[in-house]
C-alpha cells in the first residue's frame, strides 16, 4: 500500500506521441480509475506504471521510491490482466503461489497465503483445478487471487471485467468495491466503461489522445466537467449538447430555445460572471444532462432557475425506472428523463421542466468550459 | 462404397513398393530368380535380414549395416534434441523478447529453409576443418543442428506467436526472469510443437545422405551412406534380398516414429490455429 505519483510522463513510439505529459498523484489506499476511449493511452500508462513498457521521459514514484527505471519485479506491484493470463499448465494453487515461489517464500507460508486468498475470494474448492476447467467468472477470481497473494504496494487492474457477461460484470464490480473497502489498498484500474469508473473510483482520470482531460472525484467529473469531451464521455445516456445563443435579460443570463412548434422559451442560468459578457449574442453550447429535463414536478418549479416549456415527443423509450423521451429543441435532438407515469406517447405534446442549476456552457470552438 | 474402392486403390498403389521390398527381403536368391517381382515367397526366410545386419559388405569391410545403424542414432538423437531446443529458445526470443530488428533477423533466418544442401557443403567443410571437427560424428551433428535450426525456429516462432504475451507480462510482474518464464510457463505449453519438430527433424536427419557422405569418416558414417555402399559393393552376384532388407532396416526408425507420434504430428501442425 502506497502513494503513486506520476510526473510529466511521456511516451513516444517513433514519432507518435502516445502519452503527452501525464501528471497524476493519488494517496495511500485510493482507488484511481483511468478511463477513456480506446487508443487514449490508458493501457500504455498502466503498462508504464507496471514497468512493462519504458517511458520516454518523466518519473513514476511508488510509495516515495522512484521506480522509473526499475524492472517490473522490483516495483512491488501486482497486476490483473484483461485476459487473466493464468498460467495454463499450473493449477489454481500453482498460479496463486507462483510469485511467492519465485520470491523464495517458504512452503508453509506459501500454503497459508494461498488458503487466505482462496478464503477471501471463495475459491478454496477450485485450488486443484487447471485454468481450462474454470468458468469465466472463476478465472477472473483466480486472476485477482494471484494479485492478492503478495502484499504489493499497488494493485493494477487492466480492464479486468471486460471479458465477463453483463450480469457477472455487475456482481464482480461490487465484489471489487467490497474488497477495496476491506483491504484499503492502492489500486489503479483501467476501463473504458464509464459506469465502472463512476461506481468504483475515489478518483477518476479521464483520458483522451494521450492527455488527462480531467482528474477528480467521480462527482466532480460528473457535475463539473472540464470540457465537452469529459461531459459527453461520462454519463449514460450522454449529456445533451445544444447550440444556442446567450442572452442577457434584466442582468440575468439565459439561453433561448425554440421547439419544433416554433415556440420560443427562455432558459435562465443560475449565475454568471462578467466573463460571460463578451459571449452575449453569440452562439454557445449548452450542456444539460437528461435527468435535468423532466416532467413537471410541482414542488421544484418554484426554484430560481427552473423553466417550463412544452414540446412534442418524438420518441419515448421506457427503461423501467424511468422513460427516456426524445424531443427537438433548436432543431437538435434532446434526451429527457421522465417518470413512466408522466410519459406521453410519441407525437403528442408534453410539458417539461428544466433545472438549469447544473447546466454548463462550452465554447463551441475550443470545447472548453465557459460556465 | 465407391469412395472406399478409390481409397483402397490408392492405398495399394502407395504400399506396393513397400510390399515388394518386404517380400523380396524374405525370399531366397533362388526364389527371386525363379519368380517375379510380386510373387509370393516359396519360403519365408530371415537370412537376408541377418546378413544385411551383420555380414553384408559395405565397401571393403563386410560387417553389415548394424554398426552404422547405431551411428545414425548417435548422430540423429543429439542433432534432433539440440536443434529442437535451440529452435524453441529462438522462437521464444523472437516472439516474447523482441528486440530492435528481431523481425528482420527472423526473416533472414528463414532464408536457411530455402538454401539447398549442396550450397553449404563447401563452406561447411572449410568451417568444420577450422573447428577441427572434420570427419567426426560431432561435426556431422553440428552441421545438422545448424541446418535444422532454421526450420525449428520457424516452427516454434509460429507456435509462440499464438501464445498470449500477457502470460509473459504476468510472469515478469510475478518476479520471474527470462529462463524461469521459459522453463515454467512457455515449455509446458509446447508439447504439440515439440512433437512436430522432433518428428520433422528426426526424419530429416535420419534420412540425410548428402551431409552424411560428405562430412563423416569411414567408421562414423550414417546408415544411409552404408546402405548406398552396400548396394554398390557387388561381389559378382547382386543380392536383391539383402539390399531390400538393408533398405528396410534403414527406413524402420522413421516408420516407427510416424506410427507412434503421427496423430500428434497432425494435431501439432494445426495447433495454435484454435485457442487451447
Amino acid at each position: 500500500m502506497a502513494t503513486l505519483e506520476i510526473s510529466s510522463v511521456k511516451k513516444n513510439y517513433g514519432k507518435v506521441e502516445v502519452l503527452k505529459g501525464i501528471d497524476l498523484s493519488i494517496n495511500d489506499g485510493e482507488f484511481l480509475i483511468l478511463v477513456g476511449p480506446s487508443g487514449c493511452g490508458k493501457s500504455t500508462l498502466m503498462n508504464s506504471i507496471a514497468g512493462l513498457e519504458d517511458v520516454s521521459s518523466g518519473d513514476i514514484h511508488i510509495g516515495g521510491t522512484n521506480v522509473t527505471g526499475l524492472a517490473p519485479k522490483d516495483r512491488d506491484i501486482a497486476m490483473v490482466f484483461q485476459s487473466y493470463a493464468l498460467y495454463p499448465s499450473m493449477t489454481v494453487r500453482g498460479n496463486i503461489s507462483f510469485a511467492l515461489e519465485i520470491r523464495k517464500v517458504p512452503k508453509s507460508e506459501r500454503e497459508e497465503e494461498v488458503e487466505r486468498v482462496a478464503d477471501l475470494l471463495q475459491i478454496s474448492h477450485l485450488l486443484d483445478r487447471k485454468p481450462s476447467e474454470l468458468s469465466g467468472g472463476q478465472r477472473q477470481r483466480v486472476a485477482m487471487g494471484r494479485a492478492l497473494a503478495r502484499h504489493p504496494k499497488i494493485y493494477l487492474f487492466d480492464e479486468p471485467l471486460s471479458n465477463l457477461d453483463a450480469k457477472l460484470r455487475v456482481e464482480m464490480r461490487t465484489e471489487i468495491k467490497k474488497l477495496h473497502q476491506r483491504l484499503k489498498t492502492t489500486i489503479v484500474y483501467v476501463t473504458h466503461d464509464q459506469i465502472e469508473a463512476m461506481t468504483l473510483a475515489d478518483r477518476i482520470a479521464v483520458m483522451k489522445d494521450g492527455e488527462v482531460q480531467q482528474f477528480g472525484t467521480p462527482q466532480q467529473i460528473y457535475d463539473d466537467p472540464a470540457n465537452m469531451f469529459v461531459a459527453g464521455f461520462m454519463g449514460s445516456p450522454a449529456m445533451n449538447f445544444l447550440t444556442c445563443t446567450l442572452e442577457c435579460i434584466d442582468d440575468g443570463y439565459g439561453l433561448s430555445v425554440t421547439t419544433s412548434d416554433d415556440e420560443r422559451y427562455f432558459l435562465p442560468l443560475q449565475h454568471g460572471d462578467s466573463s460571460l459578457q463578451e459571449w452575449i449574442g453569440k452562439e454557445v453550447i449548452l450542456g444539460i444532462r437528461p435527468e435535468q429535463i423532466t416532467h413537471v414536478i410541482p414542488h421544484k418549479q418554484e426554484q430560481s432557475c427552473v423553466a417550463r416549456f412544452t414540446a412534442k415527443v418524438a420518441v419515448a423509450e421506457p427503461t423501467g425506472p424511468d422513460t427516456l423521451v426524445l424531443i427537438n429543441l433548436n432543431g437538435q435532438e434532446v434526451d429527457c428523463r421522465v417518470h413512466p407515469m408522466e410519459e406521453k406517447p410519441a407525437g403528442s405534446d408534453m410539458e417539461f421542466m428544466v433545472d438549469m442549476s447544473k447546466a454548463v456552457l462550452f465554447d463551441p470552438r475550443t470545447e472548453k468550459r465557459l460556465l | 462404397m465407391a469412395l472406399y474402392a478409390v481409397l483402397l486403390l490408392a492405398v495399394l498403389f502407395y504400399l506396393l513398393p513397400l510390399v515388394v521390398m518386404l517380400l523380396t527381403s524374405l525370399k531366397s536368391m533362388a526364389d527371386i530368380r525363379a519368380g517375379n517381382l510380386i510373387s509370393w515367397p516359396e519360403e519365408f526366410l530371415l537370412d537376408a535380414w541377418v546378413k544385411a545386419w551383420s555380414s553384408a559388405c559395405t565397401g571393403v569391410s563386410c560387417e553389415g549395416v548394424g554398426a552404422f545403424f547405431w551411428n545414425s542414432f548417435q548422430i540423429t538423437i543429439p542433432a534432433v534434441l539440440i536443434s529442437t531446443f535451440l529452435g524453441a529458445l529462438n522462437g521464444y526470443v523472437l516472439t516474447k523478447w523482441k528486440f530492435r530488428g528481431s523481425d528482420i533477423f527472423f526473416g533472414l533466418m528463414l532464408f536457411g529453409c530455402f538454401i539447398p544442401f549442396q550450397v553449404v557443403i563447401l563452406p561447411m567443410a572449410q568451417t568444420l576443418g577450422w573447428l577441427g571437427l572434420a570427419n567426426t560424428t560431432t561435426g556431422l551433428v553440428f552441421v545438422h543442428i545448424v541446418y535444422g535450426m532454421a526450420f525449428t525456429t520457424l516452427f516454434f516462432r509460429n507456435f509462440y506467436v499464438s501464445v498470449p504475451s500477457e502470460l509473459v507480462s504476468a510472469a515478469k510482474i510475478d518476479g520471474a526472469g527470462f529462463f524461469t518464464i521459459f522453463w515454467r510457463i512457455i515449455l509446458p505449453l509446447s508439447t504439440p510443437i515439440f512433437v512436430v519438430c522432433i518428428i520433422w527433424q528426426f526424419t530429416q536427419v535420419w534420412n540425410d545422405f548428402l551431409f552424411g557422405v560428405v562430412f563423416s569418416g569411414g567408421d562414423t558414417q550414417p546408415i544411409t551412406v552404408a546402405l548406398n555402399n552396400l548396394v554398390n559393393s557387388s561381389t559378382g552376384v547382386k543380392e536383391y534380398n539383402v539390399d531390400m532388407a538393408a533398405a528396410m532396416i534403414a527406413a524402420l526408425p522413421t516408420l516407427v516414429v510416424y506410427v507412434l507420434a503421427g496423430k500428434y504430428f497432425v494435431r501439432g501442425l494445426t495447433a495454435g490455429a484454435v485457442k487451447g
